[in-house]
């Protein structure tokens, strides 16, 4: 017996002796001896991840002393751990240079929720009822193996693994998990970028997301992007912007934003410009007839990504400034104006995102941004658009590459639903696909036909309740976490962090599970390593290391990153899909006859909660909306012209249909949208999904049509269309914190 | 008009303090039930969080700074007046004076409650006390706030002292007709009154002093009340105009609630031989003038705010005259000026039922006053973003009314142990029979007083 | 003696609120809750406030972070009763929430309307607890709250400066807000020190103090957003 063990052991019975008549037997736990060696009182940083989006930015976080109640051992009790008390941005992160949103600053909340699941779920009650039993883990896992082990090997959609788009290690797993029951990882992102990679992919090579070098940039021509709030990587864009503004001296870069309703970064540009939802892209070859026809470059400057649209080398005739006028609703002057600007404030770049690649026609638009980039010289170059340089886990991890290519969530969803393809196991993992996508893809019926679903989830969701077993991962700040940033950042990063805190419950780090089932399994995944760190240094281990005498595994974690440059073997290669076939403009396709559903639909990830996955935290419940300054609430933006031929006040009841169903919210009259446009937020309207997010707003997935963009199937989600009826006065419903909504008030009040 | 003799005055008067109805019962019952009410509603404030107030961002005050300055402006019309009208020594007032006075007295203790049940923390009230704390922490005597509690303190002292003066008499008239406990109670109260020359001269030199003093604190109080607004940057708080306008307002609404009180008083204790239909009337013709004077404030303070034409200021200015408070505004106006004008301009309607209604509109009015400055201001501060709307709760609503119900049991109970006429004023006064007089007013008639 | 002060660059700044939550996590400010947020009970120490200027499709956004000005003439000072807010030899506006007795006098005085009550206790949902900053205290029903400039960090690193027996750097002191805005709008320091970066920004062409003509001398200085290049 040691020491503390021995201390342990005298104040266990000390304590439950004077505790035990209280009938608090919780307390019975030490509360004096710390998990490990903390001063009291003094903080220590430690780096770690935001899980939060896709950008990966690096955090530091503070680690204090405090009494938490936690389970250690099977046993629920008090005791003074180092806890994680805040998370800030980490200076030296290449992405995030220091900064962190609004989400990165609530991010601690997910492990000190009070919802979380705390120890592996056996489901008791029907499906979607949320009710679970307590299982242990190793009868939990034994199940999982049992069932997999009864599936049929020969059937690539046996086993159907849900999970998050991302280029890390644990994708790779996971990768490599799904891999071995023949299939691909589904991921679905509503508001994900898979047109725009498709897009880079057949411009310039590159299957990936650019890096925007804002910061050098004199003109930045923005579709639809919402890069300052929720596309890509928002604190690193933040940052260049900010520099791209003031950070040079005499010279201040300046920047317009196509888009029919006014994003938080549309707020931010100095010209804002109101384009018919889907010409987005007209727009952009408008520009580049102009710039070609008053001759400020030549067509062949453009290279491949011009040759890739219908009619360059001719001039593109057909985009005349009127013509352009005509289709899009922006003035000829204005275009004739911006090309200018365009092609002679350099450095300028353009941007696609956001909802002007959500429409049907959505990679045309991307090609003709990337064509218009190429045209003026800014791709690869400082203050254009560049590539980040990837770490390709895979090969350093010598993972075999996947067998057979994903199949859409939506084809998943109907074999499912048609007894075509019925998944026999089905893992979830970081993703909530039944609160994300369209009701019209029946997701969660398809999800129902499943025989057994696993979810790692750490809440109870939409998706997750579906699950017979629950084995919920450890918070990010409680497990070993990486990131390989697909975009935000010049050079190669990789980022990874130890655990800042001991778990606080019987959770387990999923990559370790995945492991531990894949060494159960009659068939073993047959990895190398026992546990996920053992991977993360396995794979660190074969990057050079960027400090002298340190290894760059114990490198990295020293720093949190390793950023670098990339061997040739470990970098993802670009490769050149060459499709042959040119794309010119088509009208895009909308879902409802224009006459019975008036208004375009515009659903749009809301600055707190993206698609909606962090809507269970409290403080960005309680953050106001840049835009409405709404809190906790769902809302419905209209533009006050509409509104007030409708009879639609400020707040008023306002029910939103399109021909797949319908949805309720208050009105915010907002001049920054479109007449013929109703945009909502995405992210609240959850069924279930924690105490803070449960029963509030409405989901406008719900209404969405199944349309896809054309060429790569991806979901076009800004092609519904919709009418709005006014149901009644303001229920109570809509919180908001500003009241006047101008600064200027001279006629307001008479 | 006729006017009752010495022994009738006695029998009147003093009828209520040893005859006791079942109405009194009753009426304790009612209002205290209702007081009861008020209290557990703040208790219950108190203990869950005063958010259970209508407040908020950023309106931070509502009703009960509304109530505070209510009845502080209530509170002047007793002693004021009644200083006033002892000084210009208007027989008339012998049979107001101490009806008036107990207003005061009552009005200033339930205003002084509301700084405190107004506070977030209302037990560590005593903090806005000057003593001498173990740290040495005083008060900020830059504040407005501290400067209310020295003002009504002074106020509520000197109301008290001059309310209790021109009782020693009467007490000793009780004690020297009551027998046992009682007797010994009022010969307290009394401080050996035996009617003396030397004790009606000290009493009358104490009371011109008193009338003369009480004066100008009863100015300073509202225009100190008045700078809890005045002092603060708030768009048409900071207005110089302020002090004046919370003193005629204070007077206005005071005389209005003064009034009513004398109109309940001659009906429920059958006092028709002594509030006659000339005291109305000329309370009345003082109601008239300061409703023409508050008009002239009330255009004033608009037309100033409409001619500097400030943004911020504007704001305000347009949701009182137009927008979400204009109802509000408007029914203040009628109440406080057409109605008044009409009912007290007009002899014909110069009647005690005409004053009362006129009263109860002022009442109302004045009430709507205070509210429309404190609310549309706060909630209209500057900077757009902020602006909120203020809706009450009912933990206000009845804590604030409670209030006019504690003010009725405060009087019926007052009525119940004090002559709530003069009952030595009133036969002091001009009196056809001169035998009936007390030998020592005879020599030292208070009206023959001059200073 | 110092004179701490902000500068807030409106050029910079993109209306991400990141600033806001971190103040909540900086300052143990609580969440209220959607019943009580839609009764005016949220606090926001610092808010983003946003106005729309012109009509569609001529429409213009614009973004201001405001917070407590620690205003150099704090109209929130001479009012308040006790004490509780009052002026530091730096300059600062303090709030003293174990003495303040809930009057909300100053909130009513405060020109900027950044003062917020405590109209409940603040309380958190086990475990969130854990979240608290240990530097800042927790306040109690019936007192007011509102931006220290964190002066949990002013102190700290003051502190941490004398006991190394040195001056503070420029730009050492960072607030959460500060540190937490990925535009660097907003920046923090000495104004006193005409070297530090926050005074060079407040000497700036393009500053300007907010509602300035209520005389209240404000430590933060706005950079307008002008298109010219200035
Ligand atoms: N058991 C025990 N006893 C101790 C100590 C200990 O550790 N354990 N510590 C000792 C030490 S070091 C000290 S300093 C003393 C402290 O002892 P005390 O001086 O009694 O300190 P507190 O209890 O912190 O506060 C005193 C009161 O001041 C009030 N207060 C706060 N602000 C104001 C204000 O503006 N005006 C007024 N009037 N009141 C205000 C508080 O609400 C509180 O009620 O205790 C000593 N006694
Ligand atoms: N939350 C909160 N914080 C406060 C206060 C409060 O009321 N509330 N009060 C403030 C006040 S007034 C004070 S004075 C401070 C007190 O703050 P501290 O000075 O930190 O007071 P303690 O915790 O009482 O004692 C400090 C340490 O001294 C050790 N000690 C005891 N005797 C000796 C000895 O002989 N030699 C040595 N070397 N060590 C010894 C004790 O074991 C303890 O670990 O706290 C301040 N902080
Ligand atoms: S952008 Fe925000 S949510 Fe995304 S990783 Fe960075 S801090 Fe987290
Ligand atoms: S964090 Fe910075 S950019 Fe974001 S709203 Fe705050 S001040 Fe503006
Ligand atoms: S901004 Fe308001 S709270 Fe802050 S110092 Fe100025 S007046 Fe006081
Ligand atoms: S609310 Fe507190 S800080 Fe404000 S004036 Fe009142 S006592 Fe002072
Ligand atoms: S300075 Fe500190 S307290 Fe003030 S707004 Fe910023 S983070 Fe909040
Ligand atoms: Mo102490």
């Amino acid at each position: 017996m040691d020491r503390r063990s021995f201390i342990k052991l005298t104040a266990v019975s000390g304590t439950s002796a004077a505790l035990a008549s209280c009938g608090n037997p919780e307390n019975q736990f030490i509360r004096f001896l710390p998990d490990e060696d903390i001063v009291p009182g003094v903080a220590v940083w430690k780096p770690s991840i935001c899980p939060l989006c896709a950008a990966g930015c690096g955090l530091t976080v503070r680690v204090m002393d405090a009494d938490a109640e936690v389970t250690r051992d099977g046993q629920a009790g008090i005791k003074r751990i180092a806890a994680a008390k805040k998370l800030e941005g980490a200076p030296a992160h290449p992405v995030n240079r220091g900064g962190l949103c609004a989400r990165g600053h609530a991010a601690i909340q997910v492990t000190y929720h009070p919802d979380r699941i705390t120890q592996p779920l056996k489901r008791s009650g029907d499906r979607g009822t949320g009710q679970y039993e307590a299982i242990s883990w190793e009868d939990a896992l034994a199940e999982v193996v049992s069932r997999l082990n009864g599936v049929d090997a020969a059937n690539p959609r046996a086993v159907a693994f849900l999970s998050r788009v991302g280029a890390g290690h644990r994708s790779a797993l996971i990768q490599q998990f799904a891999g071995h029951f023949g299939g691909s990882p589904i991921s679905f992102e509503l508001f994900g970028d898979d047109v725009l990679r498709r897009a880079n992919a057949v411009s310039f090579g590159r299957d990936q997301l650019p890096t925007v070098d804002l910061a050098n940039a004199r003109f930045v021509l923005s579709f639809g992007a919402d890069f300052l709030g929720t596309w890509n990587s928002p604190v690193a864009q933040s940052a260049a912007y900010g520099d791209m503004r003031r950070g040079r001296p005499g010279i201040r870069g300046s920047f317009a934003q196509v888009e029919a309703r006014m994003s938080q970064t549309g707020a931010s540009a100095d010209e804002w410009v109101p384009a018919r939802p889907g010409t987005e892209g007209v727009l952009a070859l408008g520009l580049a007839h102009v710039i070609m026809a008053a001759s400020l470059q030549p067509a062949a400057a453009a290279g491949r990504a011009g040759s890739m649209v219908a009619g360059w080398g001719a001039g593109l005739s057909d985009y005349t400034p009127q013509r352009v006028e005509e289709l899009t609703g922006v003035p000829a002057a204005r275009v004739d104006r911006l090309a200018r600007q365009f092609a002679e404030l350099r450095p300028a770049v353009a941007i696609a995102g956001g909802a002007a690649l959500a429409h049907s026609n959505g990679l045309f638009t991307a090609m003709a941004v990337n064509a218009l980039n190429a045209l003026v010289g800014s791709v690869d170059q400082p203050g254009g658009l560049s590539f980040t340089p990837q770490f390709n886990t895979g090969s350093a991890l010598k993972f075999s590459p996947a067998a057979q290519p994903a199949t859409p969530l939506q084809m998943l969803a109907a074999d499912a639903l048609s007894g075509a393809a019925v998944p026999q196991v089905a893992f979830v993992d970081g993703v909530n696909p039944v609160f994300t996508t369209p009701r019209a893809w029946r997701v969660r019926e398809a999800l129902e036909k499943v025989p057994y679903i696993v979810s790692f989830g750490s809440f109870l969701d939409e998706t997750s309740a579906l699950a017979d077993i629950i084995l919920p991962d450890h918070s990010f700040l409680e497990s070993w976490v990486e990131a390989v940033p697909e975009s935000g950042v010049a050079a190669a990063v990789a980022s990874v962090a130890a655990p800042v805190m001991r778990p606080l419950y019987a959770t387990r780090a999923t990559p370790d599970v995945l492991l531990e089932i894949g060494r159960g399994l009659q068939r073993p995944l047959g990895a190398a390593w026992q546990t996920f760190d053992e991977m993360l240094g396995a794979s660190f281990a074969t990057l050079p290391s960027t400090t002298p005498d340190v290894d760059a595994w114990t490198d990295a974690q020293t720093k949190g990153l390793w950023s670098g440059v990339l061997p040739a073997g470990l970098a993802r290669q670009a490769q050149a899909v060459a499709d042959g076939a040119t794309y010119a403009f088509e009208a895009p396709r909308f879902d409802g006859d224009a006459k019975q559903f008036p208004f375009h639909f515009l659903p749009y990830p809301s600055v707190p909660f993206g698609d909606g996955s962090t809507a269970h935290l409290p403080w960005l419940q309680e953050m106001p909306d840049p835009l409405t300054s709404a809190m906790w609430s769902s809302w419905v933006e209209i533009n006050p012209t509409t509104a007030a031929n409708m009879g639609i006040s400020d707040g008023d009841v306002l029910e939103v249909a399109s021909g797949h169903g319908s949805v309720r919210a208050g009105a915010v009259i907002s001049p920054g949208i479109a007449p013929d446009v109703i945009a909502m937020p995405m992210g609240q309207g959850h069924t279930m999904f924690t105490r803070y997010a449960t029963g509030r707003g409405a989901n406008p997935a719900e209404i969405l049509a199944p349309v896809t963009e054309a060429a790569t199937g991806a979901l076009a989600w800004a092609a519904t269309r919709v009418r709005v009826t006014r149901i009644g006065p303001p229920d109570g419903s809509l919180v908001l914190f500003a009241g006047g909504i101008r600064e200027h008030l001279e006629q307001e009040h008479r | 008009m006729t006017h009752p003799t010495g022994s009738q005055i006695n029998r009147d008067l003093l009828h209520p303090l040893f005859n006791t109805s079942w109405r009194f019962y009753l009426l304790v019952a009612i209002f205290g039930g209702i007081v009861l009410f008020g209290l557990a509603t703040w208790f219950t404030q108190t203990v869950n969080g005063y958010g259970v107030t209508g407040i908020r961002w950023p309106v931070y005050w509502g009703f009960y700074v509304t109530s505070f300055v209510f009845w502080i402006g209530i509170s002047h019309a007793g002693t004021l007046i009644s200083a006033i009208l002892r000084l210009v020594n208007a027989g008339w007032r012998r049979p107001v004076t101490r009806c008036a006075e107990v207003i005061t007295a009552f009005a200033l203790i339930i205003g002084a409650l509301f700084p405190i049940i107004h506070l977030g923390r209302p037990w560590l009230a005593f903090w806005m006390f000057p003593y001498p704390s173990e740290r040495l922490i005083w008060p900020n005597f830059r504040s407005p706030l501290v400067w209310d509690f020295f003002a009504i303190n002074t106020y509520l002292t000197g109301s008290l002292l001059f309310l209790y003066l021109p009782i020693i008499p009467d007490f000793a008239i009780v004690r020297d007709k009551s027998t046992g406990l009682r007797r010994k109670i009022y010969g307290a109260l009394a401080l050996g009154w035996r009617g003396t020359p030397k004790q009606w001269h000290r009493l009358e030199t104490a009371m011109q002093i008193m009338a003369i003093a009480i004066i100008p604190v009863a100015v300073s109080v509202h225009t100190i009340v008045s700078f809890d607004f005045s002092m603060a940057p708030v768009p048409t708080w900071n207005t110089t105009i302020f002090g004046p306008y919370f003193v005629a307002g204070a007077i206005f609404s005071g005389i209005a609630g003064l009034l009513i009180a004398m109109a309940v008083l001659r009906k429920f204790l059958h006092l028709e031989a002594y509030l006659h239909p000339l005291h109305f009337e000329n309370l009345g013709k003082l109601m008239l003038v300061m409703a023409l004077l508050w008009g002239y404030f009330v255009f004033n303070e608009r037309l100033v705010t409409y001619y500097g034409n400030e943004p911020a200021e504007m704001s305000v200015y347009w949701r009182t005259q137009s927008g979400t408070f204009a109802p509000l505004f408007w029914t203040m106006v009628i109440c406080n000026f057409v109605l008044p004008l009409i009912l007290m301009g007009i002899r014909r309607f110069r009647t005690i039922t005409g004053c009362v209604i006129a009263s109860i509109g002022v009442v109302i009015g004045m009430w709507l006053e205070r509210f429309l400055i404190i609310v549309p201001a706060l909630g209209h501060k500057y900077l757009p973003y902020s602006y909120g709307i203020y809706r009450p709760t009912p933990p206000e609503i009845i804590v604030a009314s409670s209030t006019f119900a504690a003010m009725a049991l405060l009087y019926v109970l007052f009525a119940k142990v004090v002559p709530i006429i003069s009952i030595w004023e009133l036969k002091a006064g001009e009196h056809p029979s001169p035998e009936l007089l007390p030998p020592a007013t005879e020599e030292h008639r208070l009206g023959d007083l001059h200073l | 003696m110092a004179r701490w002060g902000m500068a807030a660059d409106l050029d910079r700044c993109n209306g991400c609120g990141g600033c806001v939550v971190a103040c909540h996590a900086e300052n143990n400010i609580s969440t209220v809750g959607p019943e009580q947020a839609s009764r005016g009970r949220a606090k926001h120490w610092i808010r983003v406030e946003r106005y729309w200027e012109g009509d569609f499709p001529d429409v213009k956004l614009k973004f201001r972070p405001t917070m407590c000005q620690q205003c150099g003439n704090a109209p929130c000072e001479p009012v308040c009763p006790t004490y509780a807010s009052h002026h530091t030899e730096d300059g600062l506006n303090a709030q003293v929430y174990n003495r303040c007795i809930g009057t909300r006098y100053c909130a009513n005085a405060c020109p900027y309307n950044a003062r917020f009550f405590d109209f409940f206790n603040p309380s958190w949902e086990k475990p969130l607890q854990l979240q608290l900053n240990p530097d800042v205290s927790l306040r109690e029903v019936g007192v007011m709250e509102k931006c220290t400039f964190c002066v949990q960090r002013i102190r700290g690193t003051q502190t941490t400066a004398k006991t190394e027996g040195r001056e503070i750097r420029d730009g050492e002191i960072q607030p959460a807000c500060v540190q937490a805005c990925s535009t660097r709008a907003l920046v923090f320091g000495d104004l006193e020190d005409r070297e530090s970066e926050v005074s060079r920004l407040s000497r700036s062409p393009r500053g300007s103090k907010l509602l300035e003509d209520v005389g209240t001398r404000p430590a933060v200085t706005y950079l307008a957003r002008l298109t010219e290049e200035a």
